[in-house]
């Protein structure tokens, strides 16, 4: 057997360390155990919109899609088929920083349908055809004369699905003003335009690029053998000597100066309005943990400053839903504010939400939510150890935007250290609202 | 598993599962009285989270957070469940303050909750696809409580009086049938005990049936929806069908199957998002309620693709009902469906979920075993026949485009 690196982590609520092995090519597998007859078999590449321009937004996705139809050994339909046959849920998902597939299925007897997913999954992921005819030919938007309907089109349709959602609408307004140039910026599905033109020989460019060794973690979620399965993964992750890539290395934009302000129409009933801020590195792992904390003080369900004040004990009803939101990213992560209000009380809205956060920069929280938050925290990590697709998504998080699970191991410590005067810093260095983009929906 | 009934007649199931960190508690509620206006329930399930006797809603939830516990009730068309959720040591405070919000809620912020319902169900409606179904259950479920969709309630919310919502509580408490479940690392003498601390003073009525089935569909139905700049159009065709209790039930569910409920390898996702490129989303459901349940077929797509679409749907549900599916495709359908039910049962609450789910109905918290064979034992001929008894000419068709598309359908 080849030369494997392995090291173990202690993965909170689960009964056995989980083990992380680092093959000669750079390929990592982590096997992961968690009683039960479910498993997760699942790869994270580490590729998205981050990689991308201009010119190809949105080819991560698109390839995601693409995946599915087929190798050179299974026509395409195969894999969905054969697997979903035994129960299996199959995906896959593409963000900013990764593109993971996962199959979640019943292990079957003697773990027969572990091995068989196994099998079908590295075949999908080392040898796609993307075959033309899948993908439907090159069109003009707007042709209505296009005969092959393929692939192309589902992913345009995915894409006028996101057009008609108010709430899409404005983070993909919001989120492009936030950065001036890293590739953040880019909306990850795309653009329609961009996806009726890229032609065949990009998309496997991308993918040859791209689907390294390197810069694949490949997961194993449940309860099997792992020296077997270990072997097994080996065997069929046969990378054929494909040549390791690095990703390019960005800097984070510098926020906003001036707080920035976008406003949109459309044939709604009701206001919209998303505000955003740059947040820290996803391995800065005390400033990670100091805006979950904001998030679950400001904005985080029935007891937050925001539901409390701005719903529940105002005279006049101005808002309708109103919460916070952190999105953890390699080059830095992003705190929104979301609210929808009565459509003539925008001026009033976004003047409520302010004071609120003038208050929490002045450092106004108090002991009681600040031990609220953390032991919430807490908790999250035993509900993200309750299902193999969990634990399994939990891992490729780790892996792949922050490069190692080192930090799931640091997470308590960390948690059980900070202190108020962080999180105030945090809050301070993050969430000025000089620094903020707003955008907001409205009626026409 | 394990069924004890309380002293107070309330079944209560167990189901232990080692080296779990969280319990996971169900307490269904059935609905013995449905709503003469749309949204007395709904109102009642908001008001339950909104202040008890003893706790205001804001240290209700500030408890509730503090302690990090999920507690909250969801109302269906036939019952609203409570559902809590905790790490193991915080088990006993997640039950008093559970017992507390169905005890002693006051419901006073009645007036309050009427007004944040109102926006909220503005906000929800400026989505298409909610607009687009709220269409389609208010009129395939006309004059019936299942057809009590957002616009409604924003029709009736202004007759609803405090004493109605008052009235739903009282009947809730006192005339439901009800069935708890549990699911955790706990030993069953310590969990029996303690729920009989909270819960032995609520008293159950067994086998309270009720009879209220909705009208007869006995016409096809199209329901249009403008909306000019919407991106894509929102079609639903849906058919009444036989329930849960019916001998059809494994076979429609084998059929739904088939069709287009599960995954990347159902007809309906082959031929129209596959081969055509029609859609993201196309899809089946089979919705089942007591008195009632719903087959339907889902596609968002371009708006010039509506007739395409609708021809589609036509083909493949044409082709079901006249051609013998293959023993391959019925086994591989059986498999995928049993095989995923594991999925949908894997933590504490979806286990304490679905075995009160059963009880509620009156199938026994064993039922899935049993449904299991059943579904084993579907044919071929069986998908033939309910899909022929199921899409029949009588059905509702809602689609929501820009106007230019909804002429000549």
């Amino acid at each position: 057997m080849e030369n494997i690196i392995k090291k173990e982590i202690n993965y909170p609520y689960l009964t056995r360390p989980v083990e992380i092995y680092e093959r000669e090519n750079g390929h990592k597998i982590v096997l992961a155990h968690k009683e039960g007859g479910l498993v997760n078999v699942s790869s994270w590449v580490k590729t998205g919109s981050i990689n991308e321009n201009d010119e190809n937004n949105g080819i991560s996705h698109f390839l995601e899609h693409l995946m599915f139809k087929g190798t050179h050994k299974h026509k395409a339909g195969y894999f969905d088929k054969t697997l979903e046959a035994k129960g299996a849920i199959v995906n896959a998902a593409t963000w900013k920083d990764y593109t993971f597939y996962y199959v979640t299925l019943p292990k079957g007897p003697n773990d027969a349908y572990l091995k068989e997913a196994v099998e079908l999954h590295a075949d999908m992921m080392l040898d796609p055809v993307i075959p033309e005819d899948e993908i439907g030919p090159v069109f003009t938007l707007g042709d209505d004369n296009v005969s092959q309907k393929r692939e192309r089109h589902v992913v345009i349709e995915e894409i006028r699905m996101r057009q008609d959602q108010p709430w899409t609408k404005i983070y993909n307004s919001t989120n492009k003003n936030m950065y001036t140039s890293h590739p953040y910026r880019r909306d990850v599905i795309g653009f329609p335009e961009t996806i009726a033109s890229i032609p065949r020989e990009t998309i496997l460019d991308y993918y040859r690029t791209h689907y390294t060794p390197n810069n694949i973690t490949t997961i194993v979620a449940g309860d099997f053998d792992h020296e077997k399965v270990l072997e097994l993964l080996c065997k069929e992750f046969d990378f054929k000597g494909r040549e390791n890539f690095q990703n390019p290395q960005y800097q984070l934009d510098k926020p906003v100066d001036e707080a920035k302000y976008i406003e949109l129409k459309g044939k709604i009933n009701t206001g919209f309005a998303i505000t955003g801020w740059l947040g820290p590195i996803a391995r800065d792992l005390k400033a990670n943990i100091a805006l979950e904390i904001i998030n679950i003080i400001l904005g985080e369900g029935q007891s937050s400053r925001l539901y409390q004040n701005l719903i529940e004990k105002v005279a006049e009803p101005v808002f309708n839903v109103v919460a916070t939101d952190f999105y953890n990213f390699k080059d830095g992560g992003n705190f929104f504010v979301q609210a929808n209000y009565k459509a003539d009380k925008k001026d009033e809205a976004l003047e409520l939400i302010k004071s609120e956060l003038e208050k929490l920069l002045k450092g106004d929280m108090t002991e009681r939510e600040f031990n609220k938050a953390k032991k919430k925290l807490k908790a999250r990590f035993a509900e993200s150890a309750e299902t193999v697709s969990d634990i399994a998504e939990n891992i490729g998080y780790y892996m792949t935007v922050c490069d190692d699970l080192d930090l799931v191991e640091q997470y308590s410590e960390a948690l059980d250290s900070i202190t108020m005067a962080e999180v105030n810093e945090a809050a301070q260095k993050y969430l000025a609202l000089n620094h903020s983009v707003t955008t907001v929906l409205l009626p026409e | 598993m394990n069924k004890i009934v309380l002293d107070n007649n309330i079944p209560l199931i167990l189901k232990e599962n080692k080296n779990t960190p969280r319990h996971a508690l169900c307490f269904y509620f059935k609905i013995s009285e449905p709503e003469q206006k749309a949204g007395i329930y709904t109102i009642l399930n908001r008001l339950f989270l909104q202040g008890t006797k003893n706790r205001s809603a804001e240290k209700l939830a500030q408890e509730l957070d503090e302690n990090a516990i999920d507690c909250y009730s969801e109302m269906k068309q036939d019952f609203i469940r409570f559902k809590l959720q905790c790490l193991n040591e915080d088990f006993e405070k997640g039950l008093e303050i559970l017992a507390d919000i169905i005890k002693n809620s006051t419901l006073d912020d009645f007036e309050k909750e009427i007004i944040k319902l109102k926006g909220e169900i503005q906000a929800e409606l400026d989505e298409p696809k909610t607009r687009a179904l709220d269409g389609f259950y208010s009129t395939i479920y006309k004059n019936h409580s299942y057809g009590h969709t957002y616009t409604q309630i924003l029709k009736d919310i202004d007759c609803i009086t405090k004493q109605d919502v008052e009235k739903a509580y009282h009947s809730l408490i006192e005339k439901s049938s009800k069935v708890i479940s549990i699911a955790g690392d706990f030993s069953n003498d310590c969990v029996i005990d303690l729920l009989k601390k909270y819960f032995s003073d609520i008293k159950n009525v067994v086998d309270c049936k009720i009879e209220n089935r909705p009208q007869d569909l006995n016409k096809a139905e199209v329901v249009k929806i403008e909306k000019d700049d919407a991106s894509q159009a929102q079609i639903i065709q849906g058919w009444r069908v036989p329930s849960i209790f019916d001998k059809d039930y494994p076979a429609i569910m084998v059929m739904n199957t088939m069709l287009g409920s599960s995954g990347l390898s159902s007809r309906l996702f082959l031929e129209l998002r596959d081969k055509k490129g029609l859609a993201y989303v196309v899809r089946s459901s089979y919705e089942i309620y007591d008195q009632s349940a719903l087959f339907n077929v889902y596609i968002a797509t371009e708006p010039k693709n509506i007739k395409t679409s609708l021809e589609g749907f036509k083909v493949e549900l044409d082709k079901i009902k006249n051609i013998p599916v293959s023993e391959t495709e019925l086994e591989n359908a059986k498999n995928n469906l049993i095989g995923k039910r594991q999925f949908f049962s894997e933590t504490n609450l979806q286990q304490a979920s679905l075995i009160a789910y059963y009880e509620d109905k009156g199938l026994g918290a064993d039922f899935e075993e049993r449904f299991i064979q059943m579904v084993q034992d579907v044919t071929v001929e069986d998908i033939q026949r309910v899909a022929n008894s199921c899409i029949t000419d009588n059905y509702v068709l809602t689609v929501l485009a820009p106007s230019e598309y909804l002429k000549g359908l």
